[in-house]
């Protein structure tokens, strides 16, 4: 039961924690409610889209059909963490518009696309994880001792799940409205890294994207990311004890990439 | 950043994937079998400085992720699912991976000589 536990909850915290920044982002900004609807569209969609992921990877026995379905996972990762950095800056000037109290009307068709982007990014959250605990739930079944123990370990992760959520939108309703935007800002752009970061490495275990050096150095005295803190960090933030030459190029070209888009909307929001 | 953009730059990493295809070929391949939530064998042996490709069949009954952190390698195999990985040359020493969903069970490692 502790195994199903900490498995379910681990696979469903990441969607779940960028699902309740977008709550948090929309319980402030989205006065209609057409938001919340999208994010709540976008969450059912994804559901839809894990269990048929789920499906096909219990489908697909074979090595070739198993590379198609990664191509089919990477490109979610990527196309994911794009939406993410260019929702990012959206919701930014969103919440400046708001402030200064400008027109609506005119923010109308950048706030469908806005929204839709809102949903598109939770859907590909819940369909990532949620496939592999698809699996995982199903294999569950398959084994010879599956009871209730594990079932009810696999609801009990997911719930705290929702839990760690709830707690970090307590967390993020203390801040002012500022702070509330830095914040929850940053931290999508985290989860947009660490999705590239798990992307560019899956890419090279595929053998299709040569690593460069590996690694190109050595930190794991320092923090090491096969312990339990460690892990939690390379999950949420991209981080590499042993990274690869091209895992590090892409990681700083990121966030330059970020630092010129933050400077350049700093003068034109 | 525009859709646009966004497009182009997923256009541009499948081109660039796409002209990689025999990147894999031509290295020393071993097996990994997953038998109810241990692995088989549970040391491989390597060579050293070689790039190699790791071919996996979860012989079930359960579910498996094989994982090793300090590679950087994931992959969730569905009970009955065969799949590859390519690891980059290892200097030597040993390197852990386990399966993420029977942690207790599923710990092996590589030697690379």
């Amino acid at each position: 039961m502790g195994n199903a536990l900490f498995v379910v909850w681990r696979e469903s915290v990441e969607a779940i924690l960028v699902i309740g920044i977008l709550y948090a982002w929309l319980k402030r900004n989205d006065s209609d409610g057409t938001g919340l609807r999208a994010l709540w569209g976008g969450v059912a969609a994804g559901i839809g889209l894990a269990a048929a992921l789920g499906w096909a990877m219990v489908a697909a026995q074979g090595e070739l059909s198993g590379a198609a379905l990664e191509w089919f996972q990477i490109a979610i990762l990527f196309v994911a963490s794009g939406l993410i950095v260019q929702m990012v800056p959206w919701m930014q000037s969103q919440g400046r518009r708001m402030k200064h109290n400008l027109e609506r009307d005119m923010a109308q068709a950048v706030q469908r696309a806005g929204t839709l982007g809102i949903a598109i990014v939770a859907a590909l959250a819940v369909a990532r994880e949620g496939a592999e605990t698809v699996v995982f739930l199903y294999g569950m079944g398959m084994e010879d001792n599956p009871g209730a123990g594990m079932a009810s370990g696999a609801a009990l992760g997911f719930l705290l799940a929702v839990l760690t959520a709830w707690a970090l939108n307590r967390g993020l309703r203390f801040l002012g409205y500022r702070q509330f935007f830095r914040i929850s800002g940053f931290l999508l752009l985290l989860f947009a890294v660490a999705f590239l970061a798990t992307g560019v490495d899956r890419l090279i275990g595929m053998g299709w994207l040569p690593p460069l050096m590996d690694p190109v150095w050595d930190s794991s005295m320092l923090l090491d990311d096969t312990s339990p803190s460690g892990a939690v960090l390379a999950a949420f933030t991209g981080y590499r004890a042993r990274p690869s030459l091209m895992l590090v190029a892409i990681y700083a070209a990121y966030w330059i990439g970020i630092m010129f888009a933050q400077r350049r909307l700093a003068h034109h929001g | 950043m525009s859709i646009r953009s966004l497009a182009g730059i997923l256009t541009t990493t499948i081109a660039f994937m796409a002209a990689l295809p025999s990147y894999a070929d031509g290295m020393p391949t071993f097996n990994l079998a997953i038998r109810a939530g241990r692995f088989v064998p549970e040391v491989i042996e390597v060579p050293a400085n070689t790039k190699f490709r790791l071919l996996i069949k979860n012989e079930g009954p359960g579910a498996e992720e094989f994982e090793s952190i300090e590679l950087h390698k994931e992959k969730v195999l569905a009970p009955g699912a065969s799949s590859f990985l390519i690891f980059q040359p290892l200097k030597p020493g040993a390197y852990k991976f386990f399966g993420d969903f029977h942690p207790m069970t599923a710990q092996g490692h590589f030697v690379a000589k």
